[in-house]
């Protein structure tokens, strides 16, 4: 037996002491396979990188570094972040949510980042995207993607029906979609002028930030104490998107969903919606889909929201996952590009937020569907980075439903909003 | 003597261990942790022993919140009435199939969706409730009928899952009384026939009463689970207008999960709790002594 366990036993601890010489990282993200493995042809080849490739030029040039990917779904992440936290197992880096950054930096979770980090967040990416990555007036990790709204348009239904533009103004487009509703012998509507994105909280609240930015309006206090829902510019909001309902161009059953079947004329959208499009119209794409600045009440506006990659502060590894995370996010290539923009461009579908990206990927970046998102990053006023956010967004988005559904006015769903949000301020500022 | 009898204690307590250990680490510790977790202000994020004791803030605020109570009127409706539609239709089935042929082919086919998983069922019913492409409105409308908005209209959407929630279930209850109607001696029925009673006077005088163990036990086990109810109207009402189908469970997975208030939710789940128990008590006591002991 001795025989037997003394070479078994040397050849463990030789392969064990090659393991200690190199760090571990734990990166979990949300990200579905394809973006992790990147996207593949026929024959097995990839052809566009997904997030484990850059992980393997990483470790091939850092070999005292090995990386783990893990992905859970976005409805898990944040489950998963406290628990694996709580649990005294955190991953090292996380790709987050940036609504959820106020409680984890409350709460310790987040490592704040190397000054050279902070610095190159404050010059290198486009102001809302900073914003959410922001805290307490301190940046908490490297912004990844971002995302805003624009109005989203069936250029056939339009042109049928005379519209040769889509519109500017919110009151065109309450014109344009009464026009182009058309209903059933039963009454049951049959091609909608307009449908709101519903279903689970931003879907509801963003496109109504975004209208209540263009009037003018504000969500809360600069210093979070107060809740501005009962502002004159507010109630214009939600009554302007009301109108659509008073006018018979929507209604609760509208999803913008049915837009690639032809029964929507249009819809406000975010960027990740360009592939069921194309997936959906297929050939027709191109002369079907239109894409356009949300139309505005007062000025141009838009509501966005942000990623960023940040570090767990119980991590063991801090320096080696900053390292990455800069290689990752702020270093570029030859081309002049970062890693984490060309995969978010290339595969992920999304707005690279770095400034140096901007120009790089002119096929994704500059295409039909996507151009018009990023040239309204002008206007995209990043959603507020408040404690409790997603609570507050949930009871605005309820107040919001129940106007919808004619069971308050405006007026009395954003009073009501308000009461609760000014509560849950109050525990918290 | 006083030896083997201690040999045979010990050796009773080792068997009894795993199941003793399971139960305190999986069952009493969680409601124990959780009955104390409700007294405070936690998020999960912070260390549990830092969290400040509130008292009973988190059931004040539980009961102040209009949410909450509209979470508890739905809940209390939803498991009335799915209960007790269940327990009509399945008595009705099972009677009507005990005597039917090929009765094991219709046990099947009420019995699948108890079987199918609860997304599957959801996302199946989704698809027959859409308003615009849905099988229910093409039968309303081929007879005449206005569609409905089953999922996103406030005054129907609870009752789109509770149509759903009496479907899923049917099997179950069903295949209960089928065994309990089995069970029944022929005897009873033939003396009822020698004294002129058929159809519904044997029904109603033999049947139901021999039946009350049963529907006890189906109403209490319904009406427990009921109350948990959490699958069906996250996924089916989750497009419903913002109150109108949200359950005690689903409340408590939100403020638990979202909103991270572990603390309001524990609060939440304990008074979920004590509604179930008092449920369970008033079921027991309609029924009557009479009912546990024939279910004894």
């Amino acid at each position: 037996m001795k025989k037997f366990f003394i070479p078994i036993l040397i050849v463990f601890l030789l392969l064990t002491s090659m393991s200690f010489g190199s760090t571990k990282l734990v990166f979990t993200v949300h990200w579905a396979d394809y973006q992790l493995d990147g996207i593949k042809d026929k024959e097995g080849n990839i052809v566009v990188k997904g997030l484990k490739q850059y992980v393997e030029e990483y470790m091939k040039t850092h070999p005292d570094v090995e990386i783990e990917v893990r992905s859970v779904a976005f409805d898990e992440l944040l489950k998963k972040i406290i628990i694996d936290h709580t649990g005294g197992l955190p991953s090292d880096v996380y790709g987050l949510y940036s609504l959820w950054g106020v409680e984890l930096v409350k709460s310790g979770i987040l490592d704040e980042p190397p000054k050279d980090i902070q610095n190159a967040v404050r010059l290198l990416f486009v102001k809302p995207a900073v914003d959410g990555a922001t805290i307490n007036g301190r940046i908490w990790g490297v912004p990844t993607e971002i995302d805003n709204y624009a109005l989203v348009y069936n250029k056939k239904l339009l042109a049928e029906a005379g519209f040769k533009k889509p519109p500017q103004k919110w009151v065109d487009l309450v014109n344009i979609a009464s026009k182009l509703t058309k209903k059933n012998p039963d009454g049951s509507i049959a091609q909608y002028g307009f449908a709101f994105l519903a279903g689970w909280d931003s879907a509801v609240v963003h496109p109504y930030l975004a209208l209540l930015y263009s009037n003018g309006g504000e969500f809360l206090s600069k210093d979070f104490k107060e809740c501005l829902l009962d502002r004159k510019e507010a109630i214009e909001a939600l009554d302007a998107e009301l109108e659509l309902f008073r006018k018979g161009a929507t209604n609760t059953a509208a999803s913008v969903y049915n837009f690639p079947n032809g029964t929507v004329a249009m819809m406000i959208m975010a960027p990740w919606y360009e592939t069921d499009l194309k997936l959906g119209f297929k050939d027709k794409y191109q002369e079907t889909v239109g894409v356009a600045p949300i139309p505005y009440l007062k000025k141009p506006a838009t509501c966005g929201y942000t990623w960023f990659i940040g570090v767990d502060s119980a991590s063991k590894n801090k320096k080696q996952a900053w390292d990455f995370i800069r290689w990752m996010t702020i270093q570029t290539m030859s081309n002049g590009a970062t890693r984490m923009g060309e995969l978010m461009a290339k595969n992920i579908g999304a707005i690279p937020p770095s400034r140096v990206n901007l120009d790089k990927f002119p096929n994704e970046l500059n295409d039909l569907y996507t151009q018009t998102f990023v040239r309204e990053l002008i206007h995209t006023i990043q959603e507020p980075n408040v404690a409790q956010g997603q609570e507050i967004k949930t009871a605005l988005m309820r107040e919001i439903v129940e106007a919808w559904n004619g069971r308050k006015t405006a007026e009395q769903a954003l009073k009501d909003a308000k009461k609760k949000i000014d509560e849950i301020l109050m525990e918290n500022y | 003597m006083r030896k083997s009898l201690e040999n045979r204690t010990g050796a009773g307590y080792s068997f009894l261990a795993p199941a003793i250990i399971f139960y305190l680490v999986f069952f009493l510790f969680p409601v124990a942790f959780s009955f104390l977790t409700s007294f405070k202000r936690w998020n999960m994020l912070t260390p549990f022993i830092n969290a400040p004791f509130i008292g009973f803030k988190n059931f004040l605020d539980l009961l102040r919140d209009d949410l909450f109570i509209m979470a508890l009127r739905n809940t209390l409706f939803y498991a009335i009435l799915t209960v007790s539609i269940t327990l009509v239709l399945a008595l009705f089935y099972a009677v009507m199939i005990n005597k039917a042929r090929f009765s094991v082919l219709w046990r099947f086919i009420y019995f699948a969706p108890v079987v199918t998983p609860q997304v599957a069922i959801a996302t199946i019913w989704g698809y027959l409730y859409n308003p615009n492409s849905g099988l229910l409105n093409a039968i309303l409308r081929a007879i005449g009928l206005k569609g409905l908005n089953w999922l996103t209209d406030p005054n129907v959407a609870l009752f789109s899952v509770i149509l759903t929630a009496v479907w899923a279930g049917l099997g179950g209850s069903m295949l209960i009384f089928t065994a309990s109607l089995n069970n029944i001696p022929q005897e009873y029925y033939d003396a009822a026939n020698l004294d002129g009673a058929t159809g519904f006077k044997e029904f109603w005088n033999i049947t139901l009463p021999l039946l009350k163990p049963t529907l006890l036990f189906l109403s209490a086990t319904g009406l427990i689970s009921a109350w948990q109810v959490f699958d069906l109207p996250y996924m089916l009402g989750r497009n419903a207008p913002a109150k109108s189908v949200i359950t005690v469970s689903w409340y408590t997975y939100e403020i638990a999960f979202q909103d991270l208030k572990m603390g309001k939710a524990s609060a939440g789940a304990f008074l979920l709790f004590i509604a179930i128990f008092i449920i369970t008590l008033i079921v027991l006591r309609l029924f009557g002594k009479e009912g546990i002991e024939g279910y004894e």
